[in-house]
């Protein structure tokens, strides 16, 4: 056929490429999947765990572990939204707070029968507003990212200090309480003690499998990725920029409500100086999952498989005699080994 | 009104368009008419508007005045969604792909776009998305497999990346496909292959308008010219009816007679000697030399190699082949420190963004290569001395001012690039490079610039000017060196030739240069 004569040469001579692709192909499997490392990482400690303290093993060793990674999940989920963007949050725990503490606060004060779908609807609504503010305002400012959510950090903060409230609230609405409590399963572990996995735990699968159904089957999910890929390539292909902008920032704003109110129902308390400097853990966990800080690559299994490690290096370490203070250090050496292999398959690709 | 295209009206037309950017008259009235299933080449020197002629028409500018006729309908501007709902599509130098994502989407999901009106929160057709995908690729010869389609842009070379952008333009059911320099990166047989995938695109009706300088490719394409001359269309017609030297001629637009300020100037012993230098794929095999006080000029495509030869004469590109030798001694300039310490310096195309510091004072622009100099004790800078040297310089370089604390982003282009020239002769080189000297540079300051060029070369300095301005290069060199695809193919004396040839062996391909 004449389309296969015209095939260009590169095309036609694969014989030329053949010992770059062998080499390629040994990189194969990084290549597709950055986030392999991740998996790999947790695999080999997962494996060292469990054989040095084979009672590491079980069942309530992993309920344990679903639970500890909701919160951080939801955030990283957002986070990875406005990365692939090519945006960064750091606001997102301020909103958490915010959206929290106040919707909290206002159930005791104003509204105690209000129902719990209402108080988890109102959290996520305030999240989602303040988060399209970040986008409002990254895309109307053209100021970096990191600027502006520096900014909105204080500002939203400041305003929970001021406005809502600074003490720490012990006695949380009963619906909340409950909500926290309520178990899907319960599991008794080998020396008696009771682990149950709550209901909460399911929001997580629910939010990874929307963020991923927004990213490979919605319009949106291709638009973030070319906005993050070449925001000025996408804007002359006719990409709304302000709507991606806003949309991804509302999105991590929506989750990050989510999870503060999450974290209130668990935790049975409410400190409006929750989630403080747990944003750098949550973008670790993410670029740890193969999404680039530069924006436009990523996935959403990767999230959650970085998102796993960084939670198994926090509680897991501990297991098998690994003083708290070195978990840093361990999650500072992935993070750099997980940047060093980034930069090796790009140089590799490059060729 | 209605929206039916009027019968007999052409599919795109300009009618007295003018675009300023602030002082500067970009288009100037330009007139031309675009129809469906015809090629046209837009041709023209750099900096004749070209460029912004097609922005207009992709409704990245606005005109400042005119009217565009678009099937029949009186518009005073496009918007981008606009002209891509009118199906022009542009295919800019830098392929406007999406790098990250894979060719199928690149290719369809501007149709999506379309469909949906712009709302993004809509699904995703992925049959569609491959369908689409697969139709236009195979309409630019592409076999459309699984595996091209979810490649990633970034991994594909830059022939397959033109060709999957001509498809998107496709998919999204083009009447002009626009291509600004499509064949500049290709090789000769992916130049063949955009030849035919033109020719597709004709057969089924798509105007295709390119810009271009390379006048071989459209005589053999076909359709009409379009030349451009200092922001005015001054004439369109089928290329057929022109021959190559007058479309040089109309281009060039001039028989003007600048004065040649090198006439019959004695020539010195030789400073630097070049034997066949190479640098990767920048240039290769370049000999030449340059003598005491001797003005040499070199120009062609911005792709001929000149560009790489200049940097690498000044330490900013390796040298990885040859030797060059300056006054007999053999010498190897690694880093633009080691070019400063054998006195070669180097004046940047872009002076603002490569020169100059441009937020800081002339004082502070004059001084950086003398600073060792003007140091007093400790090795603090001794302020005094600095100022008197700096206030020589200016002097010496006839600025409009003598205040020294004026930023340099307040003064002209012509003034800047004295601040740059002066900060060279600072160090007394004996070689200095000028790279596009007078690019941005109104005609009175040109004069002054010119000036300095030839007291430097009185005192002994030798000149390598590097420019596209061929009459700037004829008036002010003695020698002028054309470079094509990384060799020097021509070595001119200045007084004995004219710019149309020299223009005519730029163009030149490689066919008829050297083979």
């Amino acid at each position: 056929m004449v389309v296969y004569k015209m095939t260009d040469k590169t095309m036609d001579n694969q014989s030329d490429f053949s010992p770059h692709l062998k080499r390629k192909r040994r990189f194969l499997l990084f290549q597709g999947r950055p986030e392999t490392v991740s998996l790999l990482l947790l695999i080999v400690i997962f494996a060292g765990v469990s054989f040095i303290n084979p009672s590491f093993l079980q069942i309530s060793s992993l309920v344990d572990i679903a639970r500890a990674s909701v919160v951080t999940g939801l955030f990283a989920l957002g986070v990875f939204t406005v990365l692939a963007a090519g945006g960064i949050d750091i606001s997102f725990p301020a909103i958490a707070a915010l959206a929290m503490y106040g919707v909290s606060t206002f159930v005791l004060d104003v509204f105690p029968e209000m129902p719990i779908a209402l108080i988890v609807f109102s959290s996520v609504l305030i999240g989602l507003i303040l988060g399209s503010v970040n986008g409002v305002l990254v895309h109307g400012l053209r100021v970096p990212a990191l600027i502006v959510t520096i900014g909105t950090q204080y500002f939203y903060r400041g305003i929970l200090l001021v406005f809502v409230g600074t003490v720490w609230l012990m006695e949380m609405p009963s619906q909340m309480t409950d909500f926290g409590k309520w178990s899907l399963l319960d599991i008794e572990s080998n020396n008696g003690v009771t682990v149950s996995l709550p209901v909460y735990f399911l929001v997580l699968p629910i939010a990874a499998f929307t963020t991923w159904f927004i990213f490979n089957r919605t319009l949106m999910g291709r638009a973030i990725f070319a906005v993050g890929g070449n925001a000025g390539v996408a804007e002359r292909l006719g990409y709304d920029l302000r709507k991606v902008r806003v949309f991804a920032f509302g999105y991590a704003g929506g989750l990050a409500g989510l999870a503060g109110i999450i974290q209130a129902s668990a935790n049975r308390m409410a400190n409006p100086f929750d989630f403080a400097g747990t944003e750098i853990g949550v973008i670790a966990a993410v670029v740890l999952g193969g999404a680039r800080i530069t924006g436009g690559t990523g996935s959403v299994i990767g999230t959650i498989l970085g998102v796993l490690l960084v939670t198994v290096v926090n509680n897991v370490l501990v297991l098998v005699g690994i003083p708290s203070t070195w978990q840093r250090v361990v999650v500072g050496a992935f993070i750099l080994l997980a940047a060093a292999f980034f930069v090796l398959r790009d140089r590799k690709s490059a060729r | 009104m209605s929206k039916t295209p009027l019968q007999n009206a052409p599919f795109l037309s300009l009618n007295n368009i003018h675009k300023h950017f602030g002082g500067v008259r970009a288009l100037r009235g330009v007139d031309l008419t675009i129809e469906q299933g015809k090629a046209y080449h837009l041709l023209g020197e750099n900096g004749c508007g070209k460029s912004t002629v097609i922005k207009i028409m992709s409704g990245a500018h606005d005109p400042t005045e005119g009217v565009i006729n678009l099937d029949g309908e009186r518009l005073n501007r496009l918007t981008p969604m606009s002209a891509l709902e009118a199906g022009i599509e542009t295919v800019y130098q830098d392929l406007s792909l999406l790098p990250n994502l894979t060719v199928a989407e690149n290719v369809a999901l501007g149709e999506q776009l379309v469909a949906g009106k712009g709302r993004l929160l809509r699904l995703l057709n992925k049959q569609k998305i491959k369908q689409t995908a697969i139709d236009a690729l195979q309409k630019v010869g592409l076999e459309a497999d699984e595996s091209l389609l979810g490649q990633v842009i970034a991994d594909l070379p830059l022939a397959v990346r033109q060709r999957v952008a001509i498809a998107r333009a496709i998919a999204a059911e083009a009447r002009l496909v626009i291509m600004d320099e499509p064949t500049t990166s290709l090789t000769r047989h992916e130049v063949e292959v955009l030849i035919e995938v033109v020719g597709r695109l004709l057969d089924n009706n798509v105007a295709v308008l390119f810009v271009t300088h390379k006048l071989e490719e459209s005589y053999r394409i076909g359709g009409d010219a379009i030349v451009f001359r200092d922001g005015l269309c001054v004439a369109q017609g089928a290329l057929e009816n022109y021959t190559r030297l007058q479309l040089a001629e109309l281009m060039t637009g001039r028989s003007i007679e600048a004065v040649r300020y090198r006439t019959g100037k004695p020539k010195g012993t030789v400073l630097l000697e070049a034997t066949e230098l190479g640098s990767g794929h920048g240039f290769h095999n370049i000999s030449f030399n340059i003598q005491h006080g001797e003005i040499v000029g070199v120009t062609g495509l911005s792709d001929s190699g000149r560009n790489e030869l200049a940097m690498a004469l000044a330490g900013h590109v390796p040298i990885q082949q040859g030797v060059l030798t300056l006054e007999g001694e053999d010498v190897r300039i690694s880093s633009p420190e080691d070019a400063i310490k054998y006195g070669i310096g180097y004046v940047p195309e872009d002076r603002l963004s490569e020169g100059l510091f441009i937020e800081k004072s002339i004082y502070e622009n004059e001084i950086p290569l003398i600073l060792d100099r003007i140091s007093g004790s400790f090795g603090l800078l001794d302020d005094k001395k600095g100022r008197a040297a700096a206030g020589e310089i200016s002097a010496e370089m006839k600025l409009n001012t003598t205040n020294l604390d004026l930023p340099v982003s307040a003064l002209s282009g012509g003034n800047q690039q004295r601040v740059l020239i002066g900060r060279w002769l600072s160090i007394n080189p004996r070689l200095l490079i000028l790279h596009g000297p007078t690019v941005g540079v109104d005609v009175g300051s040109k004069e002054t610039i010119f000036h300095a060029i030839q007291e430097m070369a009185e005192r002994g300095i030798g000149l390598l000017i590097i420019s596209d301005d061929l009459p700037e290069l004829l008036q002010n060199c003695d020698r002028i060196l054309v470079m094509h695809s990384g060799c020097i193919v021509e070595n001119f004396n200045a007084e004995e030739v004219s710019d149309d040839r020299i223009y005519k062996s730029m163009l030149a391909s490689s066919l008829e240069v050297s083979e």
